[in-house]
């Protein structure tokens, strides 16, 4: 199941899907670098997402520092019940903007 | 000839119709018997038309009661009822029947030294002739078939009746001997079901078979229906476990009950004990009391403190137990005192060992006299010798393959067959829940994942829990494909998990060169940043975890701990 990507009301949007290991993460990471490097706000889609390791997770942390090193917007949407256990094993739901879905972060961007 | 021929067909006719007429009637008589569910109404009516069919006055059926010794009369027909009749198989034309398993016939009873006038003063009944056949099976007699009185012709029976009467008494007895039979599988089935309960509540006193890995697991095989060994153990609120091995002298029910006795007083009385010495004191004053003359326990009783794993125990005249040390050493520790039931003034002292690492094995007789295949008695040699073949095994399964050894199918079991293992802690590690070996390429997470999956759920883990153990090992998988030889390492990873009971064991074995355990070590998460989380994730997710040199010096090993509730 690969990976997928869309560009939607301002964001690049893209959908991590089913397992996210080391055997998937290098390709998750290239195209959220990819992403960020067109200089679009980036939201990581992570509701197909059943399962995600610390590889995933770099990923992640990854994408989110460059966006803060760019000036652009990051953030997760549609976290599975999965990948929520895992980013709070590494306390990064206090770190990453995690939100339901797009239109709800962007009400949330005001 | 040719003159001769019509009158001696006259003849003939005539004895052939006698003979037709008596073989119908007895034809008749034997089906009665053959189909007959009422024994008692069947020889009733059989003797009253035997009677009638021989034209006597009177018949009666007399068996043989109180070791053969008395005849009493079971069914008659005539004018005197003589049913219960008792008389000495000494006495009597009757007795003389028996006494000389033949025919007697007495055509005129007052010229008989035998004859017995008793049954006729008491009745008034005249006797004037008698005809009696032994009611006999395979040589066997059962009792006598009799007549009396002859009222046609001259009064008197002859030969032909005594034919008759004879073929009549055969079947007769047959039919009697049948019901016999047939009462007796009765008793024999009421006898075999006792037993069968008695066996099943035997069976309910042995402990029931442990949580896996508790350190104390038994057999009971007995010879017969019933055994005369038992063996028990239980968990004390305290902590400790009690456990006994016992052997009661003798077999079959008296040794059932002495063992069934027993086996209540120590569940009763352990716990209230800390010193097995003073418990088999107590025990044997009671059995003292009470127990048959002559019978006795050996056994082995005592307490484990799961902790120290020190066990201390008294013997009573028992096999002494083998310790095998974690070397695998074998040292018997002698009996100290004689059998339970013996005399109430015993002391019982008090050995203690250490498993350290071993086991202590514990059996009855039944296991080291059992029969090899050479014929020759197992002995504790031979017993060792099987120990030490089935040493790897889990405990139970160590218990069951060595009876299976013992109890060779082409031998009948002679002895009850008991035996007890305790081992230490580290032989309960494990059983193994999967072992796969593959090359340490991502691409083989997804099934390795999958595969950790089924096993944790085997072990009997939660969702949440089974969630946090695959996500452990892929890490530690992980962990090996990014680091191990500085990222270069392109050998496999090994993958057991073994589930020791309470945990859930994983130990992954690398073949890539050996890391300083102590750069092994989670990072703090204040840092942020992409890598180092996969060690952090194994500590958070595990109750233990512990990176080494993998043994032989090559390589390295992870273990990872996991409670399973």
């Amino acid at each position: 199941m690969s990976f997928g990507h869309r560009v939607e009301k301002g964001y690049a949007v893209v959908e991590l899907r089913g397992d996210v290991d080391l055997a998937r993460s290098p390709e998750a990471r290239a195209l959220i670098l990819q992403c960020l490097e067109k200089k679009n706000d980036l939201l990581v889609d992570l509701s197909e997402v059943a399962y995600i390791d610390s590889s995933g997770v770099a990923s992640l942390v990854e994408g989110y520092q460059m966006a803060k090193k760019e000036g652009l917007k990051f953030g997760l949407i549609g976290v599975s019940e999965a990948a929520l256990n895992v980013l709070r094993l590494a306390r990064l739901d206090q770190v990453f903007p995690i939100h339901a879905d797009l239109d709800t972060r962007i009400a949330d961007d005001g | 000839m040719e003159l001769n021929r019509p009158s001696l067909r006259a003849i003939g006719n005539e004895a052939d119709h006698d003979v037709v007429e008596q073989l119908a009637l007895l034809a008749e008589l034997i089906q009665e018997f053959a189909s007959s569910l009422n024994l008692d109404e069947t020889l009733q009516t059989t003797i009253e038309r035997f009677m009638m069919y021989m034209d006597a006055e009177a018949a009666s059926i007399f068996l043989l009661e109180n070791e053969d010794r008395e005849l009493v009369c079971y069914k008659c027909v005539g004018p005197v009822d003589i049913a219960g009749l008792r008389m000495d198989v000494a006495e009597g034309i009757v007795g003389k029947c028996v006494r000389e398993q033949a025919c007697q016939m007495v055509r005129d009873v007052r010229r008989s030294r035998d004859f017995s006038a008793t049954i006729d003063h008491s009745s008034g009944f005249a006797t004037r002739s008698l005809l009696c056949a032994p009611l006999s099976v395979r040589g066997d007699c059962l009792g006598v078939l009799e007549l009396v009185n002859k009222r046609s012709g001259d009064g008197l029976f002859d030969p032909k009746d005594q034919t008759l009467v004879r073929v009549l008494a055969s079947a007769a007895a047959l039919a009697i001997h049948n019901a016999r039979m047939a009462d007796s599988l009765v008793e024999h089935e009421r006898l075999r079901r006792e037993l069968e309960l008695a066996r099943e509540i035997q069976r309910k006193l042995l402990p029931a078979p442990h949580a896996p890995y508790f350190p104390v697991s038994g057999v009971n095989f007995p010879a017969y229906e019933v055994s005369g060994d038992f063996y028990d153990f239980f968990r004390l609120p305290d902590g400790r476990i009690y456990f006994n091995l016992a052997d009661v002298s003798g077999k079959g029910m008296n040794a059932a009950l002495l063992m069934a006795q027993t086996s209540s007083l120590l569940r009763c009385l352990a716990r209230d004990y800390t010193d097995p010495g003073k418990l088999l004191e107590r025990v044997n004053q009671a059995l003292c009391e009470t127990a048959s003359h002559g019978m006795f326990v050996t056994i082995v009783s005592g307490y484990i403190d799961p902790q120290s794993e020190r066990i201390c125990f008294a013997n009573a005249g028992h096999q002494p137990p083998l310790q095998r040390g974690c070397d695998g050493s074998f040292s018997e520790i002698p009996a100290g005192a004689p059998p339970l039931g013996v005399t109430p003034e015993t002391e019982f002292p008090v050995s203690e060992v250490s498993l350290a690492g071993g086991s202590l094995y514990l059996f009855t007789d039944g296991v080291t006299e059992s029969l090899t295949a050479e014929r020759k008695p197992l002995d504790v040699a031979g017993l060792i010798g099987l120990i030490e073949r089935m040493s790897e095994l889990e405990s139970s399964d160590q218990l069951e393959n060595i009876v299976a050894e013992i109890r060779r199918p082409d031998t009948r079991q002679r002895d009850d067959i008991t035996m007890m293992l305790i081992t230490s802690r580290c032989h309960q590690l494990s059983k193994k829940l999967m072992e796969r070996r593959f090359p340490a390429q991502p691409e083989r997470l997804q099934d390795v994942r999958a595969e950790v999956r089924s096993a944790a759920l085997l072990a009997g883990c939660s969702a949440g829990v089974v969630a946090q153990i695959v996500l452990a090992v892929d890490e530690a998988c992980t962990n090996i494909m990014q680091h191990a030889d500085e990222g270069d390492y392109s050998g496999e990873i090994l993958l057991e998990i073994h589930n020791n009971g309470d945990e859930l064991v994983c130990v992954l074995k690398d073949w890539a060169a050996t890391v300083d355990p102590g750069r092994i070590q989670p990072r703090s998460l204040e840092e942020l940043r992409p890598g180092g989380l996969g060690t952090h994730f194994i500590d958070e997710l595990m109750d233990d975890w512990v990176f080494d040199e993998a043994p032989q010096g090559c390589g390295n090993c992870l273990t990872l701990t996991k409670r399973i509730t």
